[in-house]
């Protein structure tokens, strides 16, 4: 891959993509590597919202039923009488439902993160792509002719 | 922030420099702080050995104070914990920006508090080699856990308060465990290519990675308010006078905040003066801390102040007689040191030039690290010594394999949070970076 | 013995027949305990019961012994592993007191004397054999015959056969048969009852019928002749509401704290109480036999106010003490203890008598048919003339058996010089003693557990002694010893059994082998006034003087009797029900001395009277005298008191103490945190409004508990508890609970399941509440505990589950009774007191909790045996453990769905209530409170 554009200053790459953009070049085939995260680029390129809040809702969902259901389940499944309160006590279980909506959320999300993401990958890692500070615009088949 | 007359790629220059000349080869004074925590680590482990082969009567704890260090050490460590979740991820949906500064080695903090946190509910079981039978598995004997005790949803709680502390630790690290891995070299430079997961910074990569950065900071939030308000339900949920009341969750979560915020400045305010960040940790990094401390202080005063007052005045003799034990009894000079090192003396916190003097606000830090230590304690022992029948009435007084364990606990934690200046950047390099522009 | 064997004696046996006095079956030469079995079938895993007799104390109560089968080092044997009350034995109806269920603990001491010893000419101890020591024995008669020297046999109290035994070896041997000595030998109470009735003896009181007692000094509670026969009798007693007791002593005693009222009254001036209530029944014309004229004019006549002075008693308490007195229909006076052991005791016990006459007291409730077997029981005026004796070194050999006078008598006897005066002094013991270890031969006896034997301990009644357990060292019991010594070839258990088969036929004997005891008819006593007697003495009384200062007086101790139970393990772990101080020694003193002296509890201070001084750690006793000091007698070496001579009576105190402050706080288990109860709800509340408090009046978040067959449940009297703590001692045999030592202690990890709780009430007057586990319904325990190792089970009981445990303490912390205990380190009795562990319950390692399970184990193998005959368990099938030794009947076990079961009943009184009600625990244990406010005037 040959890096295409390279800029030390996050106004002038962004006055470049501006004009990449505005050039009539498809949206998908400028990839940008940047230090951190540049909101402005991301408008220009028009990046739609990361599909992770799907394995997010799906994580907290999942975290919160299984807490609800796992608490209930076992209470039920030898029924033994503590303290005079009731064999399925919901607000005892909410607590833990609630923490497992968090952990199941949170990690899921994590895995969501790395599958969208591609990583690890072993390329990569192996070579690592590394542009420093330097903010780069890459356009795919440019050098093909 | 970056000074106006510095250009950007300069100011990043000099900042990964900076920051990252932290890492480079370590001073012998280094090796002889990392030393001396790792024996006191070592010596807490072999005295939790003693105590499980000879049984736990060779600590303090008796009847009818069957919680006594041990417990108090848990919740100042789950406690320490909470402060470093509240900068990364609470200052982060608030958009605090001089949190960046801090939020790494708070992160590093928390994770490292909660390891040792995690510990205790170990160490103070009488049978600890069944330790795993708190967590809910399948089993022949068909049996689960009690969902209705407080300890199972410290189990629940604490764990996930790791884990989620952990991974978000680990996601915001991944961009600057990049850039470590620029500078890095050899064996050092493969590692980190591991760790960094081959992160290239790409738009793709960015994409997703923010959006979890905002999920995982919002998943922590009510961790926040949660575990410790769990971790104060031990204590609430029980009957005894004292602890028996609801006020147990916001005064436990102001103070974990409290005492977080303090163990922050403990650690922070050395490691900048070591690295010479000064540069980037300004005088108004410290003062806007500084405030969430006496903030923080405010409430656990005001908390004190509603205990006692609620006491009183509903009149409940159980209650009564508890509170007028906990400042004229047997425990009184914890109590009133307590009360000096949470309330009064960061009542000196409005002075404006108080705020910002490092050295004092050091100062500050210890007496506070001291004074939410005492309160865990006196809370703990003081309920537990004299509660219904006078018959029981007992004393405690922690005894030597109590006082090595906590000094490994520190040991401990300290060890992990030296070995992590020397191993990975102490401040959130992408993130000042960012900032830096703006 | 190993189990095969038994098994096939028992086949040989079978329940029916039992070895017969014409021949000896040597096959069966060992021990065969005549068992009981519950279905004259025996099955592997039963325990099995045997009836024989307590010899903890003199008072020798009918003892049932539970023997478990089991593994011990790898053998498969059986051990006695419990001992409870005869079921219906006339001392002691079923019940033991906490030295008794403590015997296990003497049979398995590890301080056993194992074997025969002999001293060196060097001085020093040598193990030998039983046939050098009898050896021994016989050249040291032979020698004392050839030298003309006196031999003399100087045992503690013996009764039965062995008595007759030992006077056939005396009479063999020319050997002089001393008078027995005892500590309590009630001597002036026998000078008394010789003077006015010409009787020496001590009757017995028949307390059950009196609605009215009396007691002066005497701590018929705790060691007076018989204290568990006491306690029940006074548990019958109370049973009639107009039943009330005064109790009047120098001290402050467990008994005295328990009476309806208990006056302090001024050391030595019980005499003067004694007059006024004689006068005031002559002068009213209460009286129902006439003592003569003589005797009523010799009475001195002291105005109430004069009364008062002498005695310190307010001139109110004294009218109310006659008043009631006065109104009683059978009235009964008992005089003891530390009234009539001293200067004046014997003026004390005189008049007693002589009131006891008077309102007619020995026609029924002073029972002379029935008296107690004290005659052949010297007095120190006899040990006297031992010393003399001694001093004019005429003594041969000299027999000391089943007693420690070096350790017991007055240091003025100087008994250990005197005792190496005898040219061989052989001492026959179980443990090692003071006197033991002066003696040149020692013959190790065998325990009661191991011995054949039997005892009178009153007029009509034989208690049967039979071995539960092989001899475990190389002991014998003493009527084989003296059958040896005699060259007889039989067993002593041969010639018990001849004796008894003469005396009460092969029937008869067999029903006492089954009974463990045997009550025979006695012809009714009809006492005789030896009036002249009486006022001869009565002219010659003197005015008590009170020149004495601060006076010490050596109290009872029921822990340890006379301080021979010191020997039991257990009775130093059980705290002292007064002051709640388990280990070591203290002085109890009253409040204001402590403020003169400025000293607080723990504080160190040094006793000194003429010639000894003393340091010793204060307890401050609420009630106690002003100018008494109070130490258990037998914390302290025996200083310097002195012998009454016209009776041989020993004074139990020491005038003219003087107290120093030394400065040091010594650490001392003083187990209590408390006894101010201020109203925090574990007494009854005393706003009585006469009426329970119902569910009715508590708001229910959830529904109730539903039990199916079963729902267990407890009544505690309080009334009725008397705080011996007999049942903290069965509980500790029953249940494996480990002892744990002092410095445990200290740390007050004791760890009794359950405990007498003693407080000041709203009056400031006593009171013991026995904690145990209430099993609460709504037990904060339960929901806390992470790994449900502590649930409710459908019976209604808090269950334990010991291996599921981890230890967090949670439940402990939340249980409001604390009543939950913690096992701190792994304690196992010390080998080979583990012999006494019950099979049926585990012994928990370190780590575990464990607390009071109402004896799950017993209502487990009740359902068995009901489940067994298709029925529910009825009602007083299960006993717990501390239930069924209670003297008083103070706790009732039951089921609380049967409505006709006792417990139900009692829990419907109106005095019932639950220990710290307003939490809302709902526990299953019932207390009735005590009636009113009856310490009033």
């Amino acid at each position: 891959m040959k890096i295409n554009y390279s800029f030390d200053e996050k106004r002038k790459f962004l006055a470049k993509l501006e004009e990449l953009v505005k050039s009539g070049i498809a949206r998908e085939k400028i990839n940008v590597f940047t230090p951190y995260p540049v909101h402005e680029a991301e408008e220009l390129l028009k990046i739609k919202n990361s599909p992770l809040r799907f394995f997010t809702l799906f994580g907290a969902l999942s975290g919160l039923l299984f807490g609800f259901f796992f608490t209930i389940w076992t209470s039920l499944d030898w029924p033994l009488i503590r303290g005079g309160k009731p064999i399925v006590s919901i607000p005892a279980y909410i607590i833990v439902a609630f923490e497992l909506t968090i952990l199941f959320g949170g990690v899921i999300s994590f895995i969501g993160f790395l599958l969208l993401s591609g990583l690890p990958s072993a390329g990569k890692i192996a070579a690592p792509e590394d542009y420093g500070n330097q903010f780069v615009i890459h356009i795919e088949n440019e050098g093909e002719k | 922030m970056k000074p106006k007359d510095m250009k950007e790629p300069e100011y990043n220059q000099r900042l990964e420099q900076d920051i990252l000349q932290a890492l480079k080869n370590p001073s012998p004074f280094y090796w002889v702080a990392v030393f001396t925590c790792a024996s006191f680590f070592a010596i807490g482990l072999l005295t939790w050995l003693y105590q499980m082969l000879k049984g736990m009567g060779v600590a303090g704890i008796n009847n009818p104070v069957g919680w006594g260090v041990y417990i108090t050490d848990f919740v100042f460590w789950v406690g320490i914990a909470h402060s470093g979740t509240l900068i990364s991820a609470v200052l982060f949906l608030f958009r605090a920006k001089f949190r960046n500064v801090f939020n790494r080695s708070a992160e590093a903090m928390t994770v490292f508090a909660v390891m040792t946190a995690g510990l205790y509910p170990l160490i103070h079981l009488g049978r600890s080699w069944f330790f795993y039978w708190l967590f809910p598995y399948p089993n022949q004997r068909q049996l689960w856990v009690n969902f209705q005790s407080p300890l199972i949803w410290d189990v629940f709680a604490v764990s996930t308060y790791f884990t989620i502390s952990a991974i978000f630790w680990y996601v915001g690290m991944v961009p600057d465990v990049a850039i470590v891995r620029r500078y890095a070299s050899g064996i050092g430079k493969k590692i980190y290519s591991i760790l960094s997961l081959g992160w290239s910074g790409s738009k793709r990569q960015w994409r997703h990675y923010t959006r979890l950065y905002i999920f995982l900071a919002a998943f922590a939030t009510p961790l926040v308010i949660s575990v410790h308000s769990v971790v104060s339900w031990d204590f609430a949920m029980s009957i005894i006078p004292g602890w028996h009341t609801t006020i147990f969750a916001p005064y436990f979560v102001a103070g974990a905040i409290f005492s977080g915020t303090a163990m922050v400045l403990t650690l922070v305010i050395p490691m900048m003066k070591i690295f010479r960040l000064e540069r980037y940790i300004t005088v108004d990094h410290f003062d806007k801390i500084a405030k969430v401390l006496l903030f923080t202080s405010l409430i656990v005063t005001y908390s004190y102040l509603v205990e006692f007052s609620l006491a009183f005045y509903g009149g409940h003799k159980f209650e009564e007689s508890h509170f007028l034990y906990r400042l004229l009894g047997d425990y009184r000079y914890l109590y009133w040191t307590m009360l000096f090192c949470n309330s009064l003396f960061p009542l000196t916190l409005f002075i404006r030039r108080l705020r910002r003097s490092i050295a004092f606000l050091f100062i500050m830090s210890l007496f506070v690290n001291v004074g939410m230590w005492l309160e865990r304690f006196v809370i703990i022992v003081s309920a537990l010594a004299k509660d219904f029948d006078p018959y029981n009435w007992g004393i405690y007084i922690p005894r030597w394999p109590e006082v090595a364990i906590t000094l490994g606990s520190f040991g401990m934690f300290f060890m992990f949070f030296l070995i992590f200046t020397k191993v990975l950047p102490v401040l959130a390099i992408t993130e000042i970076k960012e900032e830096a522009v703006e | 013995m190993d189990r095969r064997d038994f098994l096939k004696i028992l086949g040989i046996t079978s329940g029916t027949m039992m070895v017969s006095s014409c021949g000896v079956d040597k096959a069966s030469e060992k021990i065969i305990p005549y068992v009981i079995p519950p279905d004259e079938d025996v099955y592997p895993g039963n325990p099995l019961f045997l009836n024989t007799t307590c010899t903890e104390c003199p008072a020798n109560c009918g003892m049932q012994v539970e023997i478990n089968e089991k593994v011990y080092h790898d053998v498969r044997s059986l051990y006695p592993t419990k001992l409870e009350g005869i079921e219906g034995h006339p001392l002691n109806e079923g019940t033991l007191c906490m030295r008794g269920q403590a015997g296990l603990f003497r049979l398995y001491s590890p301080d056993r004397i194992q074997r025969t010893m002999m001293r060196h000419d060097q001085g020093n101890f040598r193990v030998a054999t039983w046939k050098e020591a009898l050896t021994r024995i016989e050249e040291g008669l032979n020698r004392a015959k050839q030298d003309g020297k006196k031999n003399a046999y100087f045992s503690g109290r013996t009764t039965g056969s062995l008595s007759e035994l030992i006077d056939r070896f005396c009479r063999n041997k020319d050997i002089e048969r001393l008078p027995e000595f005892e500590v309590f030998s009630y001597a002036n109470i026998k000078r008394a009852n010789e003077m006015v009735f010409r009787r020496p003896q001590i009757p017995k009181y028949h307390i059950e019928k009196a609605d009215f007692l009396l007691t002066i000094g005497a701590d018929i509670f705790e060691t007076h002749i018989s204290p568990v026969s006491h306690s029940w009798r006074f548990a019958r007693a109370r049973k009639n509401e107009n039943f009330s007791w005064y109790h009047v002593e120098p001290n402050l005693s467990l008994t005295g704290v328990q009476a309806t009222r208990r006056l302090s009254l001024r050391p030595r001036s019980e005499m003067v109480l004694l007059t006024f209530l004689l006068q005031t029944v002559l002068e009213q014309n209460e009286r129902k036999n006439n003592p003569g004229i003589t005797i009523v004019r010799s009475l001195p006549n002291y105005p109430l106010d004069e009364v008062s002075s002498l005695t310190g008693i307010s001139e109110t308490d004294l009218r109310s003490l006659a008043t009631s007195f006065g109104n009683a229909k059978k009235p009964l006076v008992i005089a003891g203890g530390v009234s009539t052991a001293h200067q004046l005791g014997l003026e004390v016990a005189v008049l007693t008598s002589l009131l006891q006459w008077i309102m007619a007291m020995t026609d029924e409730l002073v029972d002379f048919s029935q008296a107690e077997s004290y005659e052949s029981i010297g007095t120190f005026k006899d040990v006297e003339s031992l010393n003399e004796q001694l001093d004019q070194n005429t003594m041969g050999v000299l027999f000391i058996s089943r007693m420690d006078p070096v350790s017991m008598l007055p240091a003025v006897f100087k008994f250990s010089r005197q005792i190496k005066k005898a040219q061989l002094t052989v001492g026959l013991s179980d443990h090692m003693n003071d006197t033991v270890r002066e003696c040149d031969v020692i013959l190790p006896l065998s325990h009661s557990l191991e011995s054949w034997g039997d005892s009178q301990p009153c007029r009509g009644l034989t208690n049967v002694i039979q071995p539960a357990i092989d001899p475990q060292y190389d002991t014998r019991s003493e009527g084989d010893i003296l059958l040896q010594l005699l060259n007889n070839e039989s067993t002593y258990k041969n010639f018990l059994f001849e004796k008894w088969n003469k005396n009460y036929g092969d029937a008869g004997t067999k029903e006492m082998l089954k009974t463990g005891y045997r009550s025979d008819p006695v012809p009714k006593v009809m006492v005789s006034f030896n009036t002249l007697a009486v006022s001869s003495f009565v002219r010659h009384m003197e005015k008590p003087n009170f020149n004495y200062g601060v006076v010490l007086c050596l109290s009872p101790s029921i822990r340890s009797y006379d301080g021979r139970s010191r020997d039991l393990k257990l009775m130093q772990e059980i705290p002292d029900p007064l002051s709640t101080i388990s280990y070591g020694g203290w002085i109890s003193i009253s409040p204001l001395t402590a403020e003169y002296f400025r000293l607080k509890d723990r504080d160190e201070v040094e006793l000194t009277a003429q010639e000894f001084s003393l340091k010793l750690p204060v307890k401050v006793q609420k009630h106690l005298s002003d100018n008494v000091v109070m130490v258990q007698r037998d914390l302290i070496p025996v200083p310097l008191t002195a012998v009454d001579h016209r009776s041989g009576e020993a004074s139990w105190y020491v005038p003219n103490i003087s107290l120093q402050k030394t400065g040091v706080v010594l650490p001392v288990p003083i187990l209590s945190g408390s006894m101010e109860e201020n109203h925090r709800g574990i007494l009854p509340p005393d706003d009585d409004h006469g009426h329970r408090h119902d569910d009715e009046e508590h708001p229910r978040w959830y529904p109730e508990h539903e039990h199916k067959d079963y729902r267990w449940g407890m009544a505690i009297d309080l009334e009725s508890c008397i705080g011996c703590n007999a049942c903290t001692a069965a509980c500790y045999v029953e249940n494996n609970i480990p002892l744990v030592g002092l410095k445990e202690h200290l740390n007050g990890r004791e760890m009794s399941w359950i405990r007498i709780q003693p407080y000041y009430d709203a009056n400031d007057n006593f009171e013991f509440v026995p904690m145990m586990c209430q099993q609460c319904d709504n037990a904060p325990c339960e929901p806390v505990c992470p790994v449900y190792a502590s649930y409710h089970n459908p019976e209604g009981l808090n269950v334990q589950v010991y291996n599921r445990c981890v230890g967090t303490r949670y439940c402990s912390n939340n249980c409001p009774y604390k009543v939950r205990r913690f096992n701190w380190f792994d304690h196992r009795l010390v080998e080979p007191l583990d012999k006494m562990y019950n099979p049926a319950i585990s012994v928990r390692g370190r780590g575990i909790m464990e607390k009071c399970t109402f004896c799950i184990q017993r209502i487990r193998a009740a359902k068995d045996h009901a489940k067994d005959e298709n029925r529910l368990v009825q009602d007083g099938e299960i006993i717990p453990a501390c239930a069924q030794t209670c003297p008083t009947e103070a706790i009732t076990f039951g089921n609380m769905k049967d409505t006709e079961s006792r417990v139900y009943q009692l829990a419907q009184s109106e005095r019932a209530y639950h220990a710290l009600e307003e939490l809302g625990t709902e526990p299953a244990v019932n207390y009735l409170g005590k009636r009113g406010n009856n310490h009033e005037a």
